[in-house]
């Protein structure tokens, strides 16, 4: 530990940097394979997106207001298309009070539905760093010991 | 007098809670009325409180009204059409970037929540904050009466008796390590467990971690905790929970240190808890945690656990340095008496009351493009440096915003101070600057600054996590630089690519003013295109 990353005043950074200095050694070995295990331990960022199996159902979460209305019917369908906007027109404020609730629900099982994947993914994330790290430790002890494998 | 304060929610035995009930009842001692409105609670507080939506009813021109911020509370409309004097108490709001990939919901939060400091500031007389690190971003944010409020803590409440049982287990000659606190990504519990691990294989290997706070196993930080727990493979590893007062009485009294890995505290109360408990504690000295410690314990600026697990093991095993790390504690400890911090709270406050609060300069909300270039002073040497340089040079009415050196205190003028021939506007980042190779960390009242600002803005880098945190809120002002050989996040440059599109530029670190051409003709025919559009 170097004083320059020290915030102490008493005792001072410098007599505790020195008092590092007089800690026994770690052997060469020792540090490097703690070293490899915490670098192994490190956490890639993981991109905030949503889980792509949950996409559709965010994009339906908000249940107040539907697709545009339009009709392929030749002469009714400009007029029920009329109505219904109308319809939507007068009536979305009422309609917005009535499902706030609902919508609020959605929402709230959507993030439940979010953190149950993410974790899901984060055990399979440990799992895999735990085996191949050791693997590692296995291939480590085959070398350090050639005569134990063939036994 | 009527002095209330406002809380989004009143928990029971939280930091923001205990200071609440502590303000309270120093306020009802010097004869004010005095009461708590909050939107929920706990139900252990049911009969502390009264419901945040009467406020607006009983507030009268003569009220005063302490409205505490730390997290998203949707109350700017209720704080708006209430009538009296009202005075801000923050506790700063944890970056955002600290829960990415862990918690959706508080990405969420702690962004609204920031944005909600914006909009509480023109219904606000004046802003107080617990420590000059959350005070700057008040200032970042155009605060314009500041001051600092001294967290005051109830240190009889750390006087319960140990659980003899707990006790009897952990004082087993066993070397204690303690991390007191909720496991949220925040806290790096991840990076106490990495120290611990090689504090174990190193140095002493009879020794056991205590972690005492909820972790949530079914949250995604929760399993990565316990995933890490059996990849770093360290034995005696004990995860308590939440734990009641004489659990962790006893937690501490068998402790031998006390272990603080976090990136983000606005003031930290448990390391104060450990001093007073004659517990030696070593900690990162990310955000206002080094002027809680006050040059008191060991606070590292290297979050290398082969370094930090060296000062566990330097404490356990120098009794001379230990005892003179314990003796500085306590002074501090002593600082920070009840009756010193209830004179110091009501000289604050009476300032408050008058509208005699300490004028700040704050910085100015308007100049016609910010150049925000983080590593400006901490690395002057480095290709966007240079290039913010050359930009200054031809944009003179630009303001360039950087971050403070390493080691230098949160301070509450923010500039301009001259650093390498150029007027320079500092801001404390939200964790010790690193050596080179090392990315730059963000600075909550740098982001908050740009925020308030209405002119067009420069990322010079734009894969700092200061640009990061800003590419969303900045929009169609936002211009950045790329240097693609310093750079290989490929989620930060798609991020800036999706944000600003053809307003991203590639640094040519060969031809630094080819760079500087480019941007100041983009900057100038985005002003011509507004003035047409007028």
């Amino acid at each position: 530990m170097h004083a320059e990353d020290l915030l102490t005043l008493d005792p001072t950074a410098q007599a505790v940097a020195a008092a590092t200095e007089r800690l026994p050694e770690p052997t060469t070995a020792m540090r490097d394979t703690l070293r490899r295990t915490l670098t192994a331990s490190l956490r890639a960022p993981v991109a905030g997106l949503w889980p792509a199996l949950l996409l559709e159902a965010r994009a339906k979460a908000d249940v107040r207001y539907v697709e545009p209305a339009t009709s392929h019917r030749p002469v009714v369908g400009p007029v029920l298309v009329f109505a219904k906007r109308t319809f939507r027109g007068a009536f979305q404020p009422f309609i917005n009070e009535v499902l706030r609730r609902q919508v609020h629900f959605n929402e709230a099982i959507l993030d439940a539905l979010t953190v149950v994947i993410e974790n899901q993914r984060e055990h399979a994330r440990s799992q895999a760093l735990w085996r191949r790290e050791l693997d590692a430790r296995l291939k480590q002890l085959e070398k350090d010991d050639p005569g134990a494998s063939s036994h | 007098m009527h002095i209330h304060q406002l809380v989004a929610r009143l928990a029971w035995g939280d930091a923001i809670g205990n200071q609440v009930r502590y303000l309270q009842s120093l306020l009802r001692s010097w004869g004010h009325t005095s009461e708590i409105y909050a939107e929920s609670w706990d139900d252990a507080c049911r009969d502390q409180v009264r419901s945040a939506k009467s406020y607006p009813r009983e507030s009268t021109r003569d009220t005063v009204l302490l409205i505490h911020h730390s997290f998203e509370s949707k109350q700017v409309p209720l704080i708006a059409r209430s009538r009296g004097r009202k005075l801000l108490v923050y506790h700063n709001i944890t970056p955002a970037r600290l829960f990415a990939g862990f918690d959706r919901g508080a990405v969420l939060s702690c962004d609204a929540a920031r944005l909600e400091l914006l909009a509480l500031r023109p219904h606000v007389d004046g802003a107080f904050a617990y420590s000059r690190f959350s005070a700057e971003e008040l200032v970042a944010a155009g605060y314009r009466h500041v001051d600092v409020l001294p967290f005051a803590i109830d240190w009889d409440a750390f006087d319960t008796p140990p659980d003899p049982a707990l006790l009897g287990e952990l004082d087993d000659g066993f070397s204690n390590i303690l991390f007191v606190g909720r496991a949220v990504p925040s806290k790096y519990v991840d990076d106490v467990l990495r120290v611990f691990t090689a504090y174990q294989r190193l140095y002493q290997p009879k020794s056991r971690l205590l972690v005492a706070g909820n972790i949530h196993r079914d949250a995604p930080y929760g399993g990565f905790l316990h995933g890490l727990k059996d990849l770093l493979g360290p034995e005696h590893i004990r995860f308590m929970g939440r734990v009641s007062a004489a659990q962790l009485s006893a937690c501490f009294a068998s402790a031998t240190a006390y272990l603080s890995m976090s990136r983000h505290e606005g003031f930290g109360v448990p390391l104060l808890e450990a001093m007073y408990r004659d517990v030696p504690v070593v900690a990162y000295g990310a955000a206002a945690v080094p002027e809680t410690m006050g040059g008191a314990g060991l606070t590292t600026l290297s979050r290398d656990p082969l370094d930090v697990a060296q000062l566990l093991a330097v404490l356990e095993r120098e009794p001379a340095l230990r005892q003179q790390v314990l003796a500085a504690q306590r002074a501090r400890v002593a600082s920070l008496s009840q009756e010193a911090v209830a004179a110091q709270v009501r000289t604050a406050l009476q300032g408050g009351l008058e509208g005699r609060m300490p004028e700040q300069a704050t910085v100015p909300a308007a100049p016609p493009v910010e150049l925000v270039c983080p590593g400006f002073v901490t690395r002057p040497d480095a290709p966007m440096s240079r290039l913010a340089r050359e930009l200054q040079r031809r944009l003179p009415e630009a303001r360039m915003l950087a971050l403070r050196a390493r080691g230098e205190e949160p301070s509450l003028s923010l500039g301009p101070q001259t650093t390498e021939g150029a007027p320079v506007w500092h801001f404390t980042p939200d964790q010790p600057v690193g050596p080179t190779p090392e990315p730059l960390p963000g600075s909550s009242s740098l982001e908050t600054a740009v925020r308030a600002s209405t002119g067009a803005v420069v990322l010079l880098g734009t894969d700092t996590a200061v640009a990061q945190a800003l590419l969303q809120d900045v929009g169609r002002r936002g211009w950045g630089v790329r240097d693609a050989a310093a750079s290989s996040d490929e989620t930060a440059i798609e991020s800036a690519r999706h944000h600003l599109g053809t307003r991203l530029l590639e640094l040519n670190r060969a031809d630094i003013h080819a760079t500087a051409d480019m941007l100041v003709r983009s900057l100038a025919s985005k002003k011509r295109g507004s003035r047409h559009a007028r």
